[in-house]
């Protein structure tokens, strides 16, 4: 495959393991974020400024970029969890914008607005991504079917009645943010290694915000659904370039268009090109069981 | 020096609190954030730019804020009819208005950019004199404009909602939309009448917007994230909650910038919101609304 194709496959990546990230924080817990961008910037930051002036091998920053957007996430949510669900919404879009002017107040070593770009090349990126991508999406399915992920769902239906199971909403509330957040910032470092540049308006809310519809449009409690819409809606703009229609480039309008198909979803289809339902093999397993059956009752006639 | 930053900073929280007012009305009746609110702004800024400048000799002020507040009145009809009328009429819940709502926000700007580009246009100056001075204190024309017409429209709004008959309707549908149904009350009119004193709003913040600033499209962006966090702060679906903490985050803003620069802002501005959210969770206002996400 050419560097454009392969570079096209690693933005389906990046955008698949984002959209994981919030899968686990708004589909299983129902808390709603507009600051996850943040942490993509937090660690994209740190892994990258930290090899980059301490000479330090990258995949040991990339841990500790990973931790620190862990323990941010966990100091932040400490407070912010306690409140009720609207107020939180507002607070991550608070957080997202104090990171970024903590970003660029600290020009002196991030290269404030124009943007880091002594990023390292890694070898063989591509792979790297794809089973970063895979391990993340296992990892989330089976956060979704564990006991964890069904007590996030109690907790996502009604708090009160979780809580009279005997749910510790609040310490689980904490843990699934944090998870979310750290998953957020698996896909920052990727962005930073595909795009070699990272500056502080590719993290701003419009992005946090992005994720959140891209979940929506996949489906509101389907990982395979946003996955799909995840990959097709990030990749479909790249699709459109070199098309021209009324003497326009269509480039130009790769955003409208997106944006169009989002409110034709939501219109039309509202709970998602998927719904609740998940891909899964299952009925061409159940075909072929029925299959099997009326061959053995021909065989024993 | 001191009380002329409460007045820019009263000027600047005058705006934010039209944003706010706009955001608090749509949020009072149909219980959701509405996004879109910020790429009206922007349109209706580049309405008024052109309008203005439209004519060899500008027409007087007044007139152009007029002309934008019919477009930012149009534009919201539009918005909801391709944005929210199908999820009215299927009862979605209201995360769906919300995305809505930002991806028609982004769907505006980005149109915008096609057609204007990303450049700042200035708009053409309406003061022969930048500043005027009161006494010893030094007043901008520009920001006393702003500050004069906000405070009227604010007035107007408020006894809209209080006083008149279609107030009281949205006061109605904004408690409960079914027993406000038997009361006669049609919810869909009022529904539009929440869209129009919005889409004025936004039209009239945006060429105030543009005066003070210039025009650009994610001009309206910005001032959502400010309107956002004042609507909320000052108490779902409150007006007057909403003012009061417009005007505080100007103050803030103005005191901040000028004391540690504009970087602060942001920093500080979460600290306070988590600790003022964390004391007094119902907002300034102190009506306890439902959730808004």
């Amino acid at each position: 495959m050419s560097a454009y194709q392969l570079s096209i496959v690693m933005l389906a990546c990046i955008s698949i393991i984002s959209v994981c990230g919030v899968f686990a924080m708004t589909s299983l817990a129902g808390m709603f974020s507009l600051g996850q961008a943040a942490y993509m910037s937090i660690s994209a930051y740190l892994t990258f400024c930290l090899a980059r002036y301490l000479g330090w091998p990258i995949w040991f920053t990339a841990i500790i970029g990973l931790v620190a957007s862990g323990l941010v996430a966990f100091i932040i949510s400490l407070p912010a969890l306690k409140l009720r669900r609207d107020y939180f919404a507002l607070l991550s879009v608070g957080f997202g914008e104090m990171v970024l002017a903590i970003v660029i107040l600290l020009g002196k070593w991030t290269n404030a607005a124009v943007g880091f770009s002594k990023i390292p090349k890694v070898k063989n990126l591509i792979w790297i991504v794809l089973a970063i991508t895979a391990l993340v999406v296992f990892m989330v399915r089976n956060l979704k079917y564990s006991r964890f992920g069904r007590m996030c769902m109690a907790l996502k239906t009604d708090e009160i009645a979780a809580r009279s199971f005997g749910i510790d909403v609040y310490r689980l509330k904490v843990k699934i943010y944090v998870i979310a957040s750290v998953i957020a910032a698996v896909g920052g470092i990727c962005f930073g290694l595909r795009n070699r540049v990272i500056a502080p308006d590719s993290f701003d809310w419009s992005l946090s915000s992005e994720m959140q519809i891209l979940l929506f449009f996949g489906g509101t409690n389907s990982l395979t659904g946003s996955i799909i819409s995840a990959a097709s809606l990030k990749v479909l703009p790249e699709f459109l370039k070199g098309i021209t229609l009324f003497g326009m480039s269509l480039q130009d309008f790769k955003t409208a268009i997106y944006c169009i198909l989002i409110l034709l979803i939501l219109n039309f289809r509202t709970q998602g090109i998927m719904g609740e339902q998940e891909l899964s093999l299952e009925p061409i397993r159940k075909l072929a069981r029925k299959l099997n059956k009326a061959k053995k009752k021909e065989a024993v006639k | 020096m001191s009380i002329q930053l409460l007045i820019s900073g009263i000027s600047l929280g005058a705006v934010y609190a039209l944003v706010a007012v706009g955001f608090a009305v749509v949020f009072s009746v149909l219980k959701f954030s509405n996004f879109a609110h910020g790429g009206m702004i922007s349109a209706c800024a580049y309405a008024g730019f052109y309008f203005q400048r439209s004519f060899s000799n500008p027409p007087p002020i007044y007139l152009t804020i007029i002309f934008t507040a019919g477009v930012g009145i149009t534009l919201s009809f539009v918005i909801d009819t391709i944005a929210y009328r199908r999820l009215r009429k299927k009862q979605s819940p209201n995360i769906y208005y919300f995305l809505a709502s930002i991806t028609m926000s982004i769907l505006i700007v980005n149109l915008l950019t096609i057609f204007f580009g990303k450049n700042l246009y200035a708009f053409p100056p309406i003061f022969e004199n930048t500043t005027f001075m009161i006494g010893k204190i030094r007043f901008s024309s520009i920001d006393s404009l702003i500050l004069i017409v906000s405070l009227a429209i604010l007035t107007i709004l408020i006894f809209l909602i209080d006083r008149t008959r279609i107030g009281l309707a949205i006061r109605s549908v904004a408690i409960n939309p079914a027993t406000s149904q038997l009361m006669g009350i049609n919810p869909d009119v009022t529904i539009m009448a929440v869209f129009a004193i919005a889409g004025a709003l936004a039209g009239i913040s945006g060429v105030l917007l543009a005066m003070k600033l210039s025009v650009y499209p994610t001009l309206g962006s910005q001032m959502m994230l400010k309107g956002f966090i004042a609507s909320v702060v000052g108490g779902l679906g409150s007006l007057g909650g909403a003012i009061a903490a417009a005007i505080l985050l100007g103050i803030i803003e103005i005191f901040l910038t000028y004391y540690f620069g504009s970087l602060s802002m942001p920093i500080i501005l979460f600290v306070l919101m988590l600790i003022f959210l964390a004391i007094r969770p119902a907002g300034i206002a102190g009506r306890f609304a439902q959730e808004k996400v």
